[in-house]
């Protein structure tokens, strides 16, 4: 015991300090350890959470890329269609309006045409009745009496038919 | 940058070297050395340090009821109020986003928490991680506080003599034994919680040499003989084994006693040698000295803790 002695091993300090060990264990338990580990592991869940969530929302973002992009796509689509349409049908109005126009063409000329054609006859119907009274007076000159306008009128006629068929030939 | 003073350093940089110079010198000349070197010197008596005379138990400074309070004992009271204090006003207003304070804290205890998690794995190191870190801060603080100015310079009258009113919790045989105690009843609850039988099957290990002594009763001599043989030997290191669980609160006890305790007496002796500046290098040496002597303390607890709890599948065949 001597040496143990000199050593200075004295129970009632050991005691003191093993005691002294449990109050700090318990003490730092208290106000450090769990206060801090309790920290930790929230800190390491919400640092878990956000990257799920960073994840998720990175993950939402390329599927509403993907789902705008093919909508773009559509939508460029529907667009190219619709213009091919707009165009076809353009041209199919300007077509019709072109045949249309052609017609009616056609009806003004033709109604031009047998309007001329009407005008000429009529000319020609004044300018022969003309002279067929211009040969009358002239007849009636000639021979000094009147002659029976209506006779004459239907030779004259008659001979002008004739010249004309004639001239016809 | 031009170089302004003298010898590359600005005029406040050398002035305290060379007030750091002449203390060291006049400490020097001051001191036992110096004196027999150049004798007929003759310095102011107060520029000397007296000789220390270290003594390896602890003084009692007064009595409770009786019960002796060593000076050791209220040094360790220091710590453990520094200690819960410390952390209790750095953990009171505790936050997600920490403050520089907190950090550092964290840093500490997490770096202590992590530590125990690498050697004993997740969960097994969150269940040591309190034992192991207070044993740590414990004997860290125990060392650094007792390198503060008035350990060891604080004196009482007790009953006629003069004593220190502080020493170093840990130059006290009584702490280290305290402290590898407590590791040790830690490794056997822990062992004994998580193992139970097998625990103590370690230690004891009677079973090979029971099944070959059946072995031979029942005729098969041969391989009861065998048996005999490999079991009595498979007893024996569980024997030793055993031994050595007690060698380890002798080798927890005295080295730790052993560094803090050379460490104060070097203290003391560059003290009276060299009085002054000098001994500042051997303070920076027993900062460094009472960190490793934490870790190791504190780090082969955590180790013993994780054997106790580790089955030893394949043992005892």
């Amino acid at each position: 015991m001597e040496g143990i002695d000199e050593l200075g091993v004295s129970l009632p300090t050991l005691i003191a300090q093993v005691i002294n060990f449990g109050i700090l264990f318990l003490l730092l338990y208290l106000v450090a350890y769990r206060p801090i580990m309790r920290m930790f592991d929230e800190r390491s869940k919400k640092i878990k959470d956000s990257v799920d969530q960073a994840e998720y929302i990175k993950e939402q973002v390329a599927r509403t890329e993907e789902e705008a992009e093919k909508r773009i796509e559509t939508a460029s689509k529907e667009g190219q269609e619709l213009v091919a349409r707009a165009v076809k049908t353009g041209e199919e109005v300007r077509q019709k309006a072109e045949v249309g126009a052609k017609a009616e063409a056609e009806v003004l000329i033709q109604r031009a045409r047998s309007d001329i054609q009407r005008e000429r006859d009529e000319a020609i119907d004044d300018v022969r009745k003309a002279f067929a009274d211009l040969m009358v007076q002239a007849a009636e000159k000639v021979i000094d009496r009147s002659l029976d306008k209506e006779a004459h009128r239907e030779i004259i006629e008659k001979v002008l038919e004739e010249s004309i068929t004639f001239k016809k030939k | 940058m031009a170089k302004k003073g003298c010898l590359g350093c600005s005029f406040p940089v050398l002035i305290g070297v060379v007030i750091l110079l002449v203390l060291a010198v006049t400490g020097f000349l001051a001191g036992p050395i110096g004196q027999s070197v150049f004798k007929g010197l003759n310095l102011p008596d107060w520029i000397g340090v007296p000789r220390p005379h270290p003594e390896l138990p602890a003084e009692t400074v007064f009595h409770i009821l009786g019960f002796p309070v060593a000076n050791s004992l209220i040094a360790s009271w220091f710590t453990m109020i520094v200690l819960v204090a410390g952390s209790w006003a750095i953990m009171r207003r505790v936050s997600m986003v920490p403050g520089r304070l907190q950090a550092a804290f964290e840093y500490v205890v997490g770096g202590l928490y992590s530590f125990c998690q690498s050697v004993a794995g997740e969960e097994k190191g969150r269940r040591f991680f309190p034992v192991v870190s207070t044993i740590f801060l414990f004997v860290m603080f125990n060392a650094w506080l007792g390198l503060l100015p008035g350990f060891g310079s604080i004196t009482a009258q007790s009953h006629g003599h003069v004593i220190h009113l502080l020493r170093p919790a840990n130059t006290d045989i009584n702490t280290p034994l305290a402290l590898a105690l407590v590791s040790f009843v830690f490794v056997l609850y822990f062992g004994l919680k998580d193992l139970r039988f097998k625990f103590l099957q370690q230690y004891f290990n009677l079973g090979p040499m029971f099944k070959a002594m059946g072995q031979l009763f029942t005729g098969k001599v041969k391989a009861g003989m065998g048996g005999l043989f490999t079991g009595f030997i498979m007893f024996f290191v569980s024997i030793l084994e055993l031994l050595s669980m007690f060698i380890r609160i002798v080798s927890f006890t005295f080295r730790l006693f052993g560094n803090m305790t050379a460490g104060e007496i070097l203290l003391l002796m560059v003290v009276f040698l060299v009085p002054w500046v000098f001994g500042v290098v051997f303070y920076g040496l027993e900062l460094l000295v009472g960190f490793v002597q934490a870790l190791i303390f504190a780090g082969l607890t955590l180790v013993f803790l994780t054997l106790a709890t580790t089955a030893h599948s394949g043992e005892g065949h």
